[in-house]
């Protein structure tokens, strides 16, 4: 793939004219006021065939699960041009939501990417027709809970959270912290370890599905955070939570954490690569026509050669980012897939050079960029995280080292 | 019900300053320039659909509609646009804009209708660049068609349309027969404006604008039947009838002045400006 298809083009401009009348005219409400974002998601899930698309890859996955199951699953592996379209179809929207508002693209992707792709891969038929088909729609929102105030890249080395077996099921206790959509969640995976009174090294790490209003479960209000403030942030508390085994992932003890992990995290840093695009793409377009209208010392200051340097290197950065995206689309299509030292070395590059961009925009814009006036302002600001999260820049370093050094 | 779609592309209004005009003025160079289907068309384009669906199940398609423009190959992603909006099949006449005048497409549309025996022809009541507002007349004219211009509601009837148009002072009302030929304002797109003899009693459009096609629609969009034809297929021999013969750009703004004080301003508006 060298450049978007007709059809991307057109995809494209439809989302921009949903962001042009839906999202921009709320952009204080979203940015400033603490509104959820999840109606305006749901919208678009409805108005462009997203939540239908959903079901349907549902249907596919539990039909594909089940053949799995029987020992009949068709080979992997085999090119399908049709899977690079749903990449781009999935990637558009997020490089379009970024531009304006990529709080909305981090609510949307722990929902129904992150909460219901655990589900999914880890939780029995029962459990997904459960939980996961409505998170897949939008019609329930979802939290994916594994970050405590003591641990965070370290998660399961210093994790408190706890599970006990009673009689019927488990007592779950516990804190987490920075929750994505944890203050409006409707469903939460929680993720804890088995207290069998053993050390808590040798613990073993389980999924639980939550919902709103159990007893003794606790969702604060959103956080004040330094960006993505479409995206609300909290903190859970659980004082002995009663589960029953239902709520287990996967119904037994015995599921590794580990299943499904690696493609999580593979398409969380994929997905922040769109991200990067957006918010450079976005940048770039505004410092352009900033750097063509602004007038000092009597000419535009596109005419002064350091503001050039800065807008050629902001175009380099697109074309290098907007080159991986074409290159996880190709991949895609082909069957193929990113290791995760590769998806880890993009969300590191993507994600630097993204802040990068936006503080260079910032700088661009002048005292107009530093007030919240002006959108690079809250890009730079939303664009910090994504060196933060999924895996912070250091981790994806030491994934990329790890794979070079064997 | 049938009915055919003229759509014409225009440059996008949010892109207009970059149209130039070259030294000589003959033309107007559209190079670099980003093209939209004319505003009004794409709410013709809605209103055929809302004309051909009850609302309640818009994928179920109870008439058909064809969209048609005029233009060079790249016009087809324009109309594959169409198609993905809901079109259920397209037809480019193949041309250059500096080949027509509103008199061909007229005769051209006129052909095409006669090919395609549509009950009803609709289009914008005028592009947003030539704001010419010709092709809708002239094509009733030459077909000798009933006709409604202006159109702000349509209510379908047996055998025929109820058509409002807002006027000076009120609401003018024209009952036209089919076949007929209407071009639409803005206010067609409002939630109740459009009524089949399929919409369900009371049922209201949730948005007042051109729908949105859904990302599916968009990717099957290639598979709808897009025909392509000549025009001198159509015209014949017919050329132009009416010539550009000179474009000037507006004149360009002159820098304002700092006025010290209102006493300042009065004058300068008294002596200078002569504004007062």
């Amino acid at each position: 793939m060298i450049e978007w298809g007709e059809q991307h083009l057109a995809i494209r401009d439809a989302f921009r004219r949903f962001v042009d009348a839906e999202i921009k005219p709320r952009r204080e409400e979203l940015e400033h006021g603490d509104t959820p974002p999840y109606e305006v998601l749901r919208k678009m899930f409805v108005t462009f065939g997203l939540r239908d698309m959903s079901l349907m890859r549902y249907e596919a996955d539990l039909a594909k699960a089940d053949k799995a199951a029987d020992g009949s699953d068709e080979k992997v592996g085999k090119a399908n041009p049709m899977a690079g379209e749903m990449a781009a179809m999935q990637m558009i929207p997020i490089i379009e939501l970024s531009r304006h508002s990529p709080g909305m693209v981090t609510a949307l992707g722990v929902s129904a990417g992150l909460t219901a792709g655990t589900i999914m891969s880890r939780g029995t038929r029962a459990q997904k027709e459960r939980w996961a088909k409505d998170l897949l729609t939008l019609d329930t929102i979802g939290a994916w809970a594994i970050t405590e105030p003591g641990s965070g890249s370290d998660a399961f080395g210093q994790m408190k959270a706890s599970a006990r077996r009673v009689e019927g099921g488990y007592v779950l206790n516990g804190n987490k912290t920075f929750i994505t959509n944890g203050p409006w969640a409707d469903t939460i995976v929680f993720i804890c370890k088995l207290d069998e009174g053993n050390d808590p090294k040798d613990r073993k790490v389980l999924s639980f599905v939550l919902e709103k209003g159990m007893k003794g479960l606790d969702q604060t209000k959103p956080f004040r955070k330094m960006g993505m403030h479409s995206s609300p942030t909290g903190e859970l508390f659980l004082s002995d939570v009663f589960v029953e085994k239902d709520r287990l992932l996967g119904e037994t003890e015995e599921v590794s954490y580990r299943t499904g992990a690696k493609d999580t995290f593979k398409s969380e840093r994929t997905g922040v690569v769109a991200m990067a695009l957006g918010i450079v793409q976005q940048c770039l377009d505004l410092s352009v026509e900033y750097a063509k209208t602004r007038v000092q010392f009597g000419r535009p200051i596109g005419d002064f050669q350091l503001i050039q340097l800065k807008l050629a290197k902001m175009e380099v950065a697109r074309m290098n980012i907007q080159n991986l995206v074409f290159r996880i689309i190709e991949l895609a299509g082909a069957g193929k897939a990113m290791t995760l030292a590769e998806a880890s070395a993009c969300k590191l590059y993507c994600a630097q050079t993204a802040t990068e961009v936006a503080l260079e925009a910032v700088q661009l814009f002048g005292g107009n960029g530093y007030t919240a006036e002006y959108p690079v302002e809250q890009l730079a600001r939303d664009a910090k995280v994504l060196q933060i999260y999924g895996g912070t820049d250091e981790i994806q370093i030491s994934q990329i080292a790890r794979s070079l050094l064997g | 019900m049938k009915i055919l779609v003229a759509l014409k592309r225009v440059a996008d209004p949010a892109n207009h300053n970059k149209v130039k005009i070259p030294a000589a003025g003959d033309k107007i160079d559209t190079a670099g320039l980003e093209w939209q289907i004319n505003p009004f068309d794409l709410y013709a384009l809605e209103t055929a659909l809302r004309l051909t669906e009850d609302g309640k199940a818009p994928k179920t398609r109870l008439g058909e509609v064809v969209a048609v423009t005029l233009g060079p190959a790249e016009t087809e992603t324009n109309l594959r646009s169409a198609l993905a909006t809901g079109a259920d099949r397209a037809i480019r006449v193949d041309t250059t804009d500096d080949a027509l005048d509103g008199r061909l497409v007229a005769a051209a549309l006129q052909k095409l209708v006669e090919e395609e025996k549509p009950d009803l022809v609709l289009m914008g009541k005028q592009v947003v660049d030539g704001e010419n507002n010709y092709v809708g007349q002239a094509l009733a004219e030459l077909l000798d068609w009933p006709m409604a211009t202006f159109a702000a509601t349509i209510k379908e009837e047996a055998g025929g349309l109820l058509v409002g148009r807002e006027v000076d002072g009120g609401v003018s009302t024209l009952r036209v027969k089919f076949p007929a030929v209407v071009t639409v304002d803005l206010r067609i797109v409002a939630p109740d404006s459009v009524r089949s003899s399929k919409t369900a009693e009371g049922f209201k459009y949730p948005y007042e604008e051109v729908r949105f096609a859904p990302l599916p629609a968009i990717m099957q969009a290639k598979k709808k039947p897009l025909a392509v034809k000549k025009l001198a297929d159509l015209v014949g021999g017919a050329t132009l009838s009416s010539k550009y013969v000179k474009f000037e750009a507006p004149p360009a703004r002159k820098a304002g002045v700092k006025v010290k004080d209102v006493q300042e301003l009065v004058q300068k508006l008294a002596t200078e400006a002569k504004a007062i």
